[in-house]
């Protein structure tokens, strides 16, 4: 299967959210990275034909999406960001109600209901209300719902934001096993989320796609170094105005910085290999930081 | 599918309330209806409920039957001798009950004379104490000559065209006479909380199917419901179906056992009886029985729900809100007692949809339509144009949903 998108560009009144992206799918996982505000969601709402592109167009297997209609989304699967539910629904009902909706025959919903409250481990929760759900028991619900069509196409909007580490590892580890047999996009502003499991890596800054790839190739793509070097306090204050630093450990006589530069940038740095997270520091600069702790 | 959106709604807390809050409607309106007819005993006190109902039917059963002549001069006479009793003459209020008590059997007929001998538009409840009995023969012609006056009068002369008012004298006129008179105090007491139950009832249900689609945006629930397989075609035609099912469950179970109670307590005799030998309906120009005027109120309150409660979930689409969708009802229902004073507008109050939810008054007045070349009053146009329009929304309520979302 081939789900294609071509010079798709979306503007809610002036404002572009989504500006001229052309790329094609065709199976594995693909790790849509981007800070607060790129567009991610927008470009989603779109694959799931929630949105109409303002010009472009979205094609599956070369037929256009929203003419393909009900066809197209039964190939679908959709966790977004916002997840929202029925709160006085319990677990089971949820999921028997979104299969109904999905089209499954009664008999399939719930076998297949079933089976996913046990693959996401919701078993002990299945008859309590999703509104008495912890968050990351929501998320779980959520994934479960998407994957009830045993979807060829599934679409996970920031699943991991707002868990804690054991959840989101968990979580990873859950998508990671969903993912064969299908095509998954991903979306995150975190770059562990997608590090191991994606094939493809999409870098979206403001609108645009400013590169896509594996993630060696997206890495390799980057066209400055990383250096780590130990210097005294002093000097590390001025590197840390002068270049992005990806990483600070300090030390008791100074510290020791990760940075980017084009040329060694201190005496005694040493080179070493980019890592994604070093190139999402490069190409979107300080924000990167917010999530992984400068120290 | 439909299930689940039921479910959806009444698995809400507001969904149990409003449930709760019917319940206590249904209980409420049964109680007023029974315990406001009321009876007075040879004591001279006053008795309400279900042993009134007996009693005041035991009086009034001598009586039944065709009322001619004779009947209604003895009307006059029995009357009159109990006027002329110590206890009618006695200043003591005590005394002039007991005296009143001995008229209840004969209080129904009473009245029709009272009416026809009063001009249209008044009342006196002693006016029979000076009809004598060669006078009451001409009752039912009095009551055609009392609408004649009325129509001719200064005070509605011009509203009304020479054809319509010879339509409203023919109606008048074609009625069957002497009347059949049996007791319906039970059809009576059903239509005269009717409107409650099923007005209130309404307001209540608004707040339920407000939610069925209004909801999904509520929640936040739209993205995935929108983007699963049948989200935009037989997902949506389940919320419809699930309205519609909720409002007519709810409607007909409200309605029913309201009339069954009501009736089981206080009797399902004089439902073949013309509406008009009764005080409420006596002036009234259908021709139709206790019995068609319950099924007129019955499918005319049904209609009205349907097409309020449907325009309300149009609005809640419509608006993404359930907040606005509720006030609907809200609007349709009291807006006319805020522009009523308006004369102007009169006419076109009298087909204002809550006309549907409030046949016992509805029917009572003398509004008249030309439709088509033909004279008729507002009932047969509402019925007709309600039904109409209803067929139309269902449609729009759901292709209006189907379009959300997608910009
Ligand atoms: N309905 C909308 N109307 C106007 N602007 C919007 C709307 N939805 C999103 N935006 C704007 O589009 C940009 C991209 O948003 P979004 O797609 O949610 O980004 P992301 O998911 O990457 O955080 C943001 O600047 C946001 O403010
Ligand atoms: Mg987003």
């Amino acid at each position: 299967m081939e789900l294609k998108l071509t010079e798709v560009t979306k503007k809610y009144g002036g404002f572009t959210a989504v500006d001229n992206i052309s790329l094609t799918m065709t199976g594995g996982v693909y790790g849509l990275l981007g800070v607060n505000g790129a567009g991610k969601t927008t470009l989603m709402r779109m694959l799931c034909t929630l949105l109409k592109p303002t010009s472009g167009s979205i094609t599956c297997d070369g037929r256009d999406i929203f003419a393909m209609d009900a066809s197209y989304r039964g190939l679908l699967g959709y966790l977004p960001q916002d997840f929202g539910f029925y709160p006085d629904f319990t677990v089971r009902d949820y999921l028997r109600y979104i299969a109904s909706i999905k089209g499954l025959r009664p008999a399939v919903a719930a076998k297949r209901t079933e089976e996913l409250i046990g693959r996401v481990g919701l078993v002990k929760a299945a008859d309590k209300k999703m509104k008495k759900l912890s968050g990351g028991m929501k998320r779980r619900a959520g994934i479960a719902q998407a994957m009830l069509n045993d979807p060829k196409i599934l679409i996970l909007d920031e699943p991991t934001s707002g868990l804690d580490p054991n959840e989101r590892i968990r979580f990873r580890n859950l998508i990671s096993e969903l993912s064969e047999e299908r095509m998954v996009l991903l979306s995150t502003h975190i770059v562990p989320d997608v590090e191991y499991i994606a094939n493809e890596i999409w870098l979206m800054k403001d609108g645009v796609m400013v590169q896509s790839g594996t993630p060696d190739e997206v890495i390799a793509s980057m066209p400055e170094r990383v250096w780590i070097c130990r210097t005294d306090k002093q000097t590390a204050s001025k590197l840390m105005e002068r270049y992005q630093v990806s990483n600070i450990k300090t030390e008791a006589q100074g510290a020791e910085l990760r940075l980017i530069a084009a040329a060694c940038p201190a005496e005694g740095a040493r080179q070493t290999e980019a890592s994604l997270e070093d190139v999402f520091l490069y190409y979107f600069g300080e924000k990167a930081g917010e999530e992984n702790g400068v120290v | 599918m439909v299930w689940f959106e039921v479910k959806k709604v009444f698995s809400r807390a507001s969904g149990k309330i409003s449930l709760a809050v019917l319940a206590a409607l249904l209980a409420v309106t049964c109680w007023l209806a029974v315990s406001h007819i009321d009876y007075v005993n040879a004591d001279g006190d006053i008795v309400t409920g279900i042993r009134a109902v007996r009693m005041l039917r035991s009086d009034k059963e001598k009586w039944e039957g065709y009322i001619t002549e004779n009947v209604l001069r003895s009307v006059i006479r029995e009357n009159a001798a109990i006027n002329a009793s110590d206890e009618a003459r006695s200043e003591n209020v005590k005394e002039q009950n007991k005296a009143y008590a001995k008229k209840q059997g004969f209080d129904d007929i009473r009245d029709m004379i009272n009416r026809a001998f009063c001009s249209f538009r008044e009342y006196n409840y002693y006016r029979a104490d000076s009809i004598t009995e060669e006078e009451v023969g001409g009752l039912y012609e009095q009551r055609v000559a009392r609408l004649r006056e009325w129509l001719y009068s200064e005070e509605v002369y011009d509203h009304y065209t020479e054809e319509e008012r010879a339509f409203l004298i023919e109606q008048y006129e074609s009625l069957k006479t002497p009347f059949y008179y049996a007791v319906s105090d039970g059809w009576q007491a059903v239509l005269y909380y009717a409107q409650t139950i099923v007005m209130i009832g309404m307001l209540v249900c608004g707040f339920l199917v407000s939610s069925v689609f209004s909801g999904e945006f509520q929640t936040k629930a739209d993205a995935v419901f929108f983007s699963s397989k049948y989200g935009r075609s037989k997902a949506i035609a389940a919320k419809v179906k699930a309205g519609y099912l909720i409002v007519t469950v709810l409607y007909w179970i409200l309605i029913l056992s309201y009339s069954a109670i009501v009736l089981a307590a206080t009797g399902t005799g004089g439902g073949n009886c013309a509406i008009q030998t009764s005080f409420t309906y006596g002036k009234s120009f259908y021709h139709i029985t206790f019995f068609e005027l319950w099924l007129l109120m019955v499918f005319g309150g049904y209609i009205g729900w349907l097409f309020i409660l449907t325009l309300t979930m149009l609005v809640s689409v419509l608006t993404r809100s359930p907040v606005l969708a509720v006030m609907i009802p809200f609007i349709i229902l009291f807006l006319p007692s805020f522009v009523g004073g308006f004369s102007v507008l009169s006419d076109m109050l009298g087909l204002w949809p809550d006309q549907l939810l409030n046949i016992g008054e509805a029917i009572m007045l003398f509004n008249l339509y030309r439709v088509g070349g033909h004279i008729a009053g507002a009932l047969p146009v509402v019925f007709t144009m309600y039904s109409c329009l209803y067929l139309v929304l269902p449609p729009a309520l759901y292709l209006a949903y189907r379009k959300t979302g997608i910009d």
